[in-house]
């Protein structure tokens, strides 16, 4: 019984991590309407930024997130500016293969600066953890974890509550009536794809002390956030977490059980059963999986 | 006064013609390296001309192709190696593993548009490519197999690599005849109908969930021949060489650069897109991890934001423009 508890908490934890990556990928795509496909290649440069921050100038990655989260949302502006901005209007296969060539053109630059070696970050306290009964929890992965839900939850209010997140969600619901409000619907695309990439920026920082990190970290992960993100219900942040949270789990036990090889099989199944069986996802808006970019 | 109608003989020289040029590159680049480009540049547009149908026509964007690819490769090796069956006949046991994939995922996936369907086939390619991997005793995984060079008709391996060029242009023609004709009926229509405007289609009452699934069913099977040639050409198979993410995408690519949808367009796509890649392995070489693949992928940003419909059309409005200028 003891183990099926630890799994279920180890599960619960590395979770919380999908889901932050999940809820930038799902929100660019709900205003967007743009799959990214470079997704995964953000995680991986945020963890590299990590890596030599920790390596070169001692910082712990907590306190690296300070200047790495900032400088991927920098560069997800850029990338939006070059990128993504003028294929907007393009056919959907342009935006998929401008994004899709991004990632493999990253994925390279990667490999060509920094080879195919793992880097691992590896702090002081990664092994410290406290017990609760029968349990073993890690502080570092309990803080990853926390990190990780209050950046969702955060996120979330942000959408709420202030004026910017409003506009995105005016923005995601009809951009036409959007732009007839006075809302001004490129600086709304901007912001969103900057803050998507921010999230999974804070997303690699938390990975870094748990993960080693070469260039194909990212690529390894974004399978695993496409099936949360459908599953969650594209463009649904909560949807996201919530799936992210369960992924997390069925990974723990399936990697336990069947093996770590295993682990794209039961991906790959439960995507198609989701699709099969419900296309929206938790909480996706009906409709949405066959909605046109218009 | 109006033009005249296009008469059998006015639409067919054309690509008579064009037709009549490709058969001439083996013998014009007979040098092992240059042939080697013209016999992979027809396979890929033979391939490519495949994905079409279903990426092209029907607006299907599948990034799982190389998946059917690599069961073509592997159904026809295993049964030669393992049963000594030929791969002549092989070749269609693949094609028919592949078409009822093909059906299989289509059912569950045809519905979902644009991205959706993307990932779906994206995740398919992942999960066929694992299994090559670990599937250990059948496939030899990463290590892959090898066919022994015995040159026979019958053992579709021949000793003058000549040869396959020839037998991939064949596959090119009878492809590309294949697509002009679906195009032309009432099917390629219907296909055209759907991908530009589904909700009209649908209002006109075209069903076209079953004809879809049978296009992405067939071009399955057509890029299933493919890799049993390809894997005869090189005598050697790997889950990375007949079945990665990239193979998928580069077929894709020959499509886009040539100009999606139209029956020429896979041809002129596989033929820029594979000299290109040629030209820079034999350039760049392996100096530095990546070096091709990140030139290759720039290019393909650049060509996608400078011409969205494909370098076919951008350059035919090209030299449209010059012979306008000219007169």
């Amino acid at each position: 019984m003891d183990i099926y508890l630890q799994l279920a908490l180890s599960g619960l934890f590395i979770g919380g991590i999908y889901a932050l990556i999940s809820v930038g990928l799902t929100l660019v795509f709900g205003v967007l309407r743009v799959v990214n496909f470079a997704h995964g290649e953000y995680l991986t440069i945020a963890m590299f930024m990590t890596y030599f921050l920790f390596h070169t100038a001692g910082l712990d990655p907590f306190l690296a997130s300070v200047i790495v989260v900032p400088l991927m949302f920098l560069l997800g502006l850029v990338t939006e500016r070059l990128l993504i901005r003028p294929t907007l209007d393009a056919p959907h296969v342009v935006q998929v293969f401008v994004t899709f060539a991004l990632s493999v053109f990253l994925q390279n630059v990667l490999l060509a600066l920094f080879t195919s070696d793992f880097r691992s970050v590896r702090t002081a306290y990664a092994t410290a953890a406290f017990q609760i009964g029968p349990l073993y929890v890690s502080w570092l992965r309990l803080a990853a974890f926390l990190a990780a839900i209050a950046l969702a939850v955060g996120i979330a209010l942000f959408l709420k509550y202030s004026y910017m997140g409003s506009a995105i969600r005016a923005t995601a619901q009809d951009r036409r009536s959007a732009r007839l409000v006075g809302i001004n619907v490129d600086r709304v695309y901007a912001i969103t794809f900057a803050l998507g990439c921010a999230l999974v920026g804070a997303a690699g920082v938390l990975l870094s002390p748990l993960f080693p990190v070469n260039p194909y970290t990212g690529a390894d992960m974004i399978l695993v956030a496409f099936v949360i993100v459908v599953l969650g219900g594209m463009g649904s942040i909560g949807g996201a977490v919530l799936a992210g949270l369960m992924i997390g789990v069925v990974e723990s036990f399936s990697s336990y059980f069947l093996g770590g090889e295993m682990k794209q099989f039961v991906y790959f199944i439960c995507f198609m059963l989701i699709l099969a069986i419900r296309p929206v996802g938790f909480f996706g808006r009906k409709g949405a999986e066959v909605m046109d970019v218009t | 006064m109006s033009p005249p109608a296009p008469t059998i003989a006015g639409t067919l020289w054309r690509p008579a013609l064009g037709f009549a040029a490709l058969a001439l590159l083996p013998l014009v680049f007979r040098e092992p390296f240059t042939l080697g480009m013209v016999t992979l540049s027809f396979i890929g547009a033979a391939s490519s001309l495949a994905w079409n149908l279903s990426g092209g026509y029907a607006g299907q964007l599948s990034l799982g192709h190389a998946a059917f690819f690599g069961i073509g490769a592997y159904a026809s090796t295993l049964l030669f190696l393992k049963a000594g069956i030929s791969p002549l006949i092989g070749m269609w046991v693949g094609a028919a593993i592949s078409a009822v994939s093909a059906a299989a995922l289509g059912a569950i996936t045809m519905r979902l548009k644009g991205s959706f369907f993307v990932m779906s086939t994206l995740a398919f390619g992942a999960v066929v490519h694992i299994t090559a991997v670990n599937l250990r005793d059948v496939t030899g995984g990463s290590s892959g197999l090898a066919i022994p060079l015995q040159p026979s008709l019958g053992n579709l391996v021949f000793a003058d690599k000549l040869a396959y060029a020839y037998v991939a242009l064949g596959l090119v023609a009878a492809y590309y005849v294949l697509t002009r004709a679906l195009a032309a009926s009432k099917i390629g229509y219907a296909l055209v109908a759907f991908r530009e405007n589904d909700d009209a289609a649908r209002a006109l009452g075209i069903r076209t969930l079953p004809v879809r699934i049978g296009i992405f069913a067939l071009s399955a099977a057509m890029i299933s021949l493919c890799g049993t040639l390809h894997a005869q050409y090189f005598l050697y198979i790997d889950p990375d060489s007949v079945m990665s993410l990239n193979l998928s995408l580069n077929l894709a690519l020959m499509a886009i650069v040539g100009g999606l949808g139209t029956a020429h367009g896979p041809i002129i796509g596989a033929m820029l897109v594979t000299a290109v890649s040629f030209a820079m392995q034999a350039y760049l070489g392996n100096q530095i991890s990546g070096l091709t693949q990140i030139a290759y992928s720039g290019i393909v940003i650049a060509v996608l934001l400078a011409a969205p419909a494909g370098l076919g059309p951008a350059l035919g409005r090209l030299v449209q423009r010059r012979l306008a200028w000219q007169r």
